[in-house]
């Protein structure tokens, strides 16, 4: 079988992060955020998973060639020259989707996590017999988002409604899409809108259905909901496989931490914390719900929380960082700084506190 | 003895990529030291100050960045000024001084009688002539080339002799209102002076019987041996002892630290090609090509409306378009922009390839020194139609659909 994943363009909401690496590459729970979807499609059956990109086709290229050898999974790169969207890429990659075998094929948003139940929707898709069957994720807000109105019993897809002012339903597009090949054929290469364009034509015809996603969902294109989405991430690795989380009495609820990493004494880590490859965190740390990637050297009696350290950052003696700081790579945070929601770009030093959310260039 | 045509050479310090990020976002894609004043890069207007000194055999830049950075714009001038420019990448950080003394055998390589050394990122009309003259009137070792202004001065000149007398960097209190201006001319000397340092460290070093290891770990030893800077190192502890020199300026003298630096820099460059080079500024009335006010720069590939008003203190790079009924003033337009039709552009810096819709408008209050008081906007950035930007920074590729004011947009 064979997939496609949405990467896109610039990742400019997850700035300073994305000043360094493309957002697919940006490490969420210590693994580069489209591992997690590709290693999820590998456990499927998929074999072949085409990247539609518009950026960075290098940096994107030379991960790649590790993670294929790793992997045992063959990546290529589909590259927009214009922005096609979100169906002309896959008009762009079709000659890769398709082969004389007739199945379907998966379309994923880079910048979803969740629990990847693929092979529930492959059963779903077989069952109904449609033409597309898309996953949906219940949302407490539904007028944020374009709103998918179904039949409940059959999953059969009426319309999708975008940002309704009354509520026609509370299940939004999850992003997670499985298509067969005929779908290609009703897409044009020009910039085209799958959720406009492309589905409603599918919905008309009565050949789209609508899944609910179990478990989590989260789209982690920004900071706050990539803190967020790291909780939800953590909360399902703990029902489903706890051996991977910290245990200790120093860790307080679901922690993550690289074999690699190293804590000190008298520290209290979590919850929701995730602590990258070669870290260092010293005696005296206070960590909650952050994130603190590979490299990043946390220095004695520090306390963060809700705040994401970038690469080969470090975070002085007794500063206290907190409220969304992002710090992008190399950040140096000097000894007893407050950070308070400050963005700071890479290769900074901060030598004076952050008293109010302020970006830092 | 006959002192025959001796051989003089310039050395421009041009920094490195993570230094300078007060230059963002405009560092993001350019090297600094190449971003363009009044039309050329930076680093253009202390080249061609230098070509104009006689007996120059070479001019070197010394700097961090990555040598493919340099070598097309090296390659170029040397071929335009007639004069070999070579691009020195530094290995790793030895200090002002010391990334000098590291090069000295090619600085050295034409036996010049004096160097001259200085920043990039100065702006000024580099008087070098009249300083070389001043220097050899002292006969020291080195000449510091100072001006009288408002901020903390660092230096004190005896006001007959004009020897240095004390040297003090970043003063809180007030010292002197004379300060370095960044251009200085050496004689070879210099690099003896500079090995001293060195030595002298590293002999205190043993004095105290500790090993090279342990006086680096000791508070008041925070630099290794042969990292020396020029202050501190040099310009301190020789102040006072008859080798070191001043020379005054009195012209337009600024550092380009901040995007919104540039801009004032780029119209002073401007205001001053009217006596140096005024072929070079654009002249139009309104009936076949657009109407020049002030001082305007046009890149000859630039297309420009007749219907538009331009200036002062306008530079425009190649490939730009600018439309019918366009304002623009107080700006640099980079490479490749398209200024659609009636759009207003006031103190601002447009980016390379970025768009500016239908009558939007882009500006800011002008404070050169005030962190939004330029509206910067990045490589790649569409202002879509009517929108309005002010004292506002936005980052590359962003599109901006809702007006923003006061705001850093990433």
């Amino acid at each position: 079988m064979k997939a496609l994943i949405l990467v896109g363009g610039f990742g400019t909401r997850l700035r300073p992060l994305t000043l360094s690496v493309p957002k697919p590459l940006v490490d969420f729970a210590n693994k580069p955020m489209i591992l997690h979807q590709i290693e999820a499609l590998k456990a499927v059956g998929v074999t072949e998973v085409v990247l539609a990109i518009n950026y960075q086709p290098e940096v994107m290229l030379n991960f790649l060639k590790e993670f294929e050898a790793k992997l045992g999974i063959t990546i290529t790169c589909s590259q927009e020259t214009e922005p096609l969207g979100t169906a002309g890429p896959l008009a762009l990659a079709r000659d890769k989707l398709i082969d004389e075998s007739g199945e379907p094929f998966f379309v994923l948003n880079s910048d979803v996590i969740s629990e990847y139940p693929f092979k529930e929707i492959i059963e779903f898709h077989k069952a109904h017999g449609g033409e597309a069957s898309i996953m949906v994720t219940k949302v407490d807000e539904p007028s944020k988002y374009g709103v998918v109105v179904m039949e409940e019993s059959t999953g059969q897809v009426d319309k999708f409604v975008e940002k309704p002012k009354l509520f026609v339903g509370n299940k939004i597009n999850a992003g997670i899409y499985l298509l067969n090949p005929s779908v290609l054929d009703r897409i044009e290469l020009r910039p085209t809108s799958i959720e406009k364009e492309v589905f409603p034509k599918i919905a008309a015809e009565k050949k789209l259905y609508a899944m609910v996603l179990p478990g989590f969902w989260m789209d982690i294109g920004q900071p706050r909901d990539y803190i967020t989405g790291l909780r939800l991430y953590l909360d399902s690795l703990r029902k489903k496989a706890s051996t991977k989380l910290a245990t200790g009495s120093h860790i307080v609820g679901n922690v993550l931490v690289h074999e690699t990493a190293k804590i000190g004494e008298g520290c209290l880590i979590g919850p929701d914390v995730a602590i990258g490859p070669g870290c260092v965190v010293e005696s005296g740390v206070r960590l909650s719900r952050c994130t603190v990637m590979r490299g990043v050297r946390i220095k004695k009696h520090a306390c963060i929380s809700s705040s994401i350290i970038g690469w080969h950052s470090t975070v002085g003696q007794w500063a206290r960082v907190e409220n969304m700081t992002i710090l992008g790579e190399d950040v140096h945070v000097c000894d007893e700084i407050y950070s308070n929601g400050g963005v700071v770009l890479p290769h900074k030093e901060i030598k004076s506190s952050i008293l109010k959310p302020e970006i830092v260039m | 003895m006959e002192i025959s045509e001796q051989k003089v050479v310039a050395v421009i310090m041009v920094g490195g990529p993570t230094k300078g990020t007060r230059f963002r976002p405009l560092s993001f894609n350019t090297p600094k030291p190449l971003f363009p004043l009044a039309g050329q890069p930076m680093v253009h207007h202390p080249i061609s100050a230098c070509k104009r000194i006689s007996n120059l055999a070479q001019i070197f830049l010394i700097g961090f960045f990555e040598e493919r950075e340099f070598t097309l714009y090296v390659s170029s001038i040397s071929n335009e000024l007639k004069i070999p420019v070579r691009y020195l990448k530094e290995d790793k950080p030895r200090g002002s001084a010391g990334g000098l003394y590291y090069f000295r055998n090619i600085i050295m390589e034409d036996n010049p009688s004096h160097i001259f050394l200085l920043n990039c990122d100065v702006c000024c009309s580099f008087p070098l002539t009249n300083m070389l003259e001043a220097h050899k009137r002292y006969g020291g070792m080195g000449t510091v080339s100072a001006e009288t202004a408002n901020q903390f001065g660092e230096l004190v000149a005896d006001p007959i002799t004009k020897e240095l007398l004390h040297y003090t960097e970043k003063p809180e209190t007030f010292v002197s209102d004379l300060i370095n201006c960044g251009l200085y001319i050496f004689t070879p000397d210099i690099f003896t002076a500079i090995q001293e340092v060195s030595t002298h460290r590293e002999d205190q070093a043993n004095l105290r019987h500790l090993s090279t290891f342990e006086a680096l770990q000791s508070p008041t030893r925070a630099f290794p041996l042969d990292f020396v800077r020029l202050d501190q190192d040099i310009l301190s502890p020789f102040a006072g002892k008859k080798q070191l020199y001043t020379y005054e300026t009195m012209d337009f003298w600024e550092q380009i630290k901040t995007p919104g630096m540039s801009l004032k820099c780029s119209g002073l460059y401007l205001s001053q090609f009217r006596f140096t080079s005024p072929d070079l500024l654009a002249g139009g009335d309104g009936t076949r090509s657009a109407l020049i006010v002030g001082d305007v720069y046009v890149h000859p590939s630039a297309k420009v409306h007749p219907t538009a008003k331009i200036g002062p203190n306008v530079s425009i790079s190649a490939n730009v378009r600018v439309g019918a009924g366009a304002r623009l003033i107080n700006c640099i337009v980079l490479d490749d922009v398209e200024v659609q039709e009636n759009a207003v552009v006031i103190n601002s810096i447009v980016g390379w390839k970025s768009s500016i819709g239908k009558w939007s408008r882009v500006q800011a209050d002008g404070d050169y020194n005030a962190k939004l008081g330029i509206t910067i906007l990045g490589e790649a950035v569409m202002v879509e139609d009517e929108v309005v930007v002010i004292n506002s920074i936005v980052l590359p590729n962003k599109t901006l659909n809702l007006s923003v004011q006061d705001e850093i947009i990433l």
